[in-house]
């Protein structure tokens, strides 16, 4: 097969262009078409069941598989398994009558890939739907019990405000700032903006649970009377109050507050950057003939560069809402949802992993998935509108 | 633009469905386990090949204990001609789990928790003790009643290599020569002294909660001490196996007696946030400051692991142990509660790991790795002068001499409660968000049906 290939590209090509099939498949054209057609799709089908078969193997049978072969192995035959499917794929479609081939080609060559997304995206989407209404081994169907068991839960509820908070708060928050370092950068020298944008962008470079232990030494709490380590403590100490458990801190789920300005402090380089390519994208005419009609500078930023930069905002937006969804390094590190301070993505956590409950693990993740999708919707809906515009 | 959404629809459409026959199905609850040896009539015929000379253990010691346990295994290889090759992995419980599901199980295998065990036991995958080692001779210089937590319908699957003993009081030499007793007789009279020590103006009890994600622990072992103290062991086995609820009176009465320790003003260090914020490791550190901010730490055996080091240096003589005394009242016992390392036999033909098994349960083992500091052994016939220090020595003899034995309650509880909401609801108690009614209600409506 290897040396098929090799062959194809000293071959005529034919004028359809370069990804007409019809001069690639080397010796195997000259049989009659029915025989190709039968040809390649069994050899479809031994191919994708002989790799699929390896694998099965190496995990059934480690003792016989060690490692470093495993690796040679998968590299190998994945890469040229892949490539002798697309050959086969392409001897079928070519098989066909010219009307239909010609129409079908891209689509076959799609096939795969969009298979795969399907087997790593829609089949564990469903699959985990279908979980949902099972136990906790998923052995059998329960119906709605997960459903009812989570809604019963105050601490889904909890968790749910929670997620609203960060919801509401930090996706603007980091609109906010970003747009503000954005303009205030924009104004100074060239080296100096340069810097100011580095060491704001720096957080971005960041793990979350390195930053949740670097937010732990601020908010560190030690009794009265010790040594304070936590920044905070040590100020609020210094003028003399006593030492306060930050994290502790339930009334206006202040704690969740604190655990916010972690993600803030993260993602406001991100975007900074977004915006300020943005504002540097706003053409210096538009804002010349404000000026001449009289307008001052924070008429001119609200009536001229925002509605200019509008959609970036919503991207960045956008971005930070599903990233806040999926919040869960923060909370785990710092609270592991003591206090109030639970998010959905860490509940769920704790169902799979620590209580092995994949049923109602499930059912959360569902509830997760469905409360993400208007926004995905709408983030669609808006790309495909500046699509249009341009 | 219609057309296109239509086809697009049509193409979700067909995709769903092929991806839901996929999928339509659930897992089998019966699927079969793959043995990886062959031959033999043993119960568990797993692990390597059978009578090679070769046993490989697995198990989650690493670092200094995975030194002590190794000099040991050399030791006997050196001994019998038998070639023990030890592996380790801190994520032991799930890597056993996949090993044993592939078919590629060791020959032994040193459960930390008896939860693990059972559940190969219940797999048919490790062999009943008694099906090769002296079941009574065992038992006779074993710690009393610590079998019972390998126990599953009726026969014993494992026999533990070491012990932890939780139940152990740790005091600065500060607190004798303050003029109190180290020989304590019940915890009425050891309230008694933290009284009089809060009235002098310092907070008897050093304690901490925190753990990261495991926030909580500490106290559900006091919450285990103060049942097992307060109604003895019948009761407590009741309680951890939920054959009584959570929420039963006399949980309810074991955590407000812990209540007079932990939520009386003044008497823990920090109060209520200290407790849960300070570290479990850094607990006592206070205690160890001139002058001392607080002078008694219930810790288990290891605590010494994480004091200063100029203390564990000269440890005999820096502090003092005592066993965390017997409640007054309905049971009369002086039990211990603990924990401690299980093996368990996955290849039940071969007389190597057999071999093996005998000399890893024995009152033999441990006698080089106990001098290195951090083993204990779970036979009162160990030969106690192998510790490294006389504190080591007393709290072996803590266990030796303990009516009874019980291990650790929340290892033996189900996860979502004995990691889970056990250990959060002691964090909402001491906090005082909470009644003990609704912590207990809480923790009852949580166990798995």
């Amino acid at each position: 097969m290897a040396e098929v290939t090799a062959d194809a590209p000293e071959e005529q090509r034919s004028p359809a262009g370069p990804q007409s099939p019809s001069e690639h498949t080397g010796g195997l054209r000259r049989l009659p078409k029915v025989a190709r057609l039968v040809i390649s799709v069994l050899a479809i089908w031994a191919l994708i069941a002989g790799i699929g078969t390896m694998f099965q193997a190496f995990a059934y049978y480690p003792q016989y598989f060690p490692k470093l072969l495993q690796g040679v192995l998968a590299v190998v035959l994945g890469v040229l398994g892949a490539a002798a499917v697309f050959y086969f794929i392409n001897l079928f479609v070519e098989s066909l009558p010219d009307r239909v081939s010609g129409r079908i080609l891209p689509y076959a060559f799609l096939l795969p890939g969009v298979g795969l997304i399907g087997l790593m995206l829609l089949y564990p989407t469903v699959q985990t739907i279908n979980y949902s209404f099972a136990n906790a081994d998923s052995t059998a169907y329960v119906g709605l019990e997960n459903y009812a068991t989570i809604f019963g839960n105050p601490n889904f509820w909890s968790a749910m405000i929670n997620n609203l908070l960060w919801l509401l708060i930090v996706p603007a928050a980091v609109v906010f700032f970003g747009t503000l370092v954005a303009v205030l950068a924009d104004r100074l020298p060239g080296s100096a903006e340069n810097v100011t944008k580095s060491l704001i962008f720096l957080p971005m470079a960041i793990s979350f649970v390195g930053a949740a232990t670097i937010w732990g030494a601020i908010y560190a709490y030690e009794p009265s009377g010790q040594a304070q380590t936590g920044i905070l403590n040590a100020i609020v100490t210094g003028f003399g109050g006593e030492p306060v458990s930050w994290l502790s801190q339930t009334q206006l789920r202040l704690n969740n507050l604190l655990l916010m300005v972690i993600l803030i402090w993260l993602q406001v380089g991100f975007g900074m950057v977004l915006l300020s390519s943005a504002i540097k994208g706003v053409p210096e005419d538009t804002l010349e003939a404000g000026r001449i009609d009289g307008a001052n500078e924070f008429q001119i930023f609200t009536r001229i560069v925002i509605p200019q930069i509008r959609g970036t905002m919503v991207t960045v937006f956008v971005t930070l809402v599903i990233l806040v969804l999926k919040v869960f390094d923060i909370v785990y590190v710092m609270t592991n949802g003591r206090d109030n301070t639970d998010v959905i993505a860490n509940l769920f956590f704790r169902e799979i992993f620590a209580n092995s409950q994949s049923g109602v693990a499930s059912a959360i993740v569902v509830v997760l998935l469905i409360a993400v999708t208007p926004v995905l919707i709408y983030q669609v809906r808006t790309f495909r509108k500046e699509e249009a515009m341009r | 633009m219609r057309t296109r959404t239509k086809r697009l629809l049509a193409g979700i459409s067909i995709g769903l469905v092929i991806v839901l026959f996929g999928t339509g199905c659930l897992r089998d609850p019966n699927a079969s386990n793959r043995n990886g040896g062959g031959g033999g009539e043993a119960i568990a015929d797993g692990g390597t090949t059978d009578g090679d000379k070769q046993v490989e253990i697995f198990g989650s010691f690493s670092g200094a204990e995975q030194e002590g346990l190794e000099k040991e295994l050399k030791a006997f290889q050196e001994r019998t001609g038998i070639t023990v090759s030890y592996t380790g992995s801190s994520d032991f419980a799930t890597i056993i789990k996949t090993r044993v599901q592939g078919g590629d199980m060791p020959d032994i295998a040193l459960f930390p928790q008896p939860g693990g065990l059972l559940e190969m036991a219940q797999l048919k995958q490790v062999a009943p003790i008694d099906t090769f080692l002296d079941y009574d001779a065992i038992d006779r210089t074993l710690v009393p009643g610590f079998l019972e937590s390998a126990r599953l319908n009726g026969r014993v699957y494992g026999a533990p290599v070491r012990m932890a003993v939780k139940s152990v009081v740790w005091m600065p030499k500060a607190y004798e020569e303050a003029g109190y007793s180290t020989e304590v007789e019940s915890i009425q009279e050891l309230e008694q002294i933290s009284d009089r020590n809060r009235d002098s103006g310092t907070a008897p009890w050093c304690i901490g909660f925190n753990a990261d994600q495991s926030t909580g622990w500490v106290g559900t072992d006091w919450i285990e001490e103060y049942m097992l103290r307060m109604w003895g062991p019948d009761v407590y086995d009741d309680w951890t196996s939920h054959r009584i609820p959570f929420n039963d009176e006399k949980v309810q009465q074991a955590f407000d007696a812990f209540g007079k320790i932990i939520k009386t003003e003044g008497n823990v260090f920090g109060g209520s946030d200290g407790v849960i914020n300070t570290p479990f490791g850094d607990a006592m550190n206070p205690a160890f400051q001139d002058p001392p901010k607080c002078l008694l730490h219930r810790q288990a055996n290891f605590a010494y692991s994480f004091y200063p080091k100029e203390i564990q240096e000269d440890l005999d003589n820096k502090v003092d142990v005592m066993k965390l005394p017997r409640y007054e009242g309905e049971y009369s016992g002086s039990p211990v509660l603990g924990g401690g390392d299980l093996a368990g036999l996955f290849n039940g033909n071969d007389p190597d790991a057999i071999e093996v098994m005998k000399f890893l349960t024995s009152d033999q083992f441990g006698q080089l790795w106990a001098a290195d500091g951090g083993y204990l052994s779970p036979h009162k016939t160990f030969d106690q002068s192998k510790y490294p220090d006389e504190t080591t020595r007393k709290i072996a003899d803590m266990a030796a001499d303990a009516d009874v034995f019980r291990f650790d309650g929340s290892d033996l509880m189900p996860k979502a409660v004995g990691s889970g909401t056990f250990w959060t609801g002691m964090v909402d108690w001491v906090r005082g968000n909470k009644s003990t009614k609704e912590v207990t209600d809480e923790i009852e409506a949580s166990w798995p049906k």
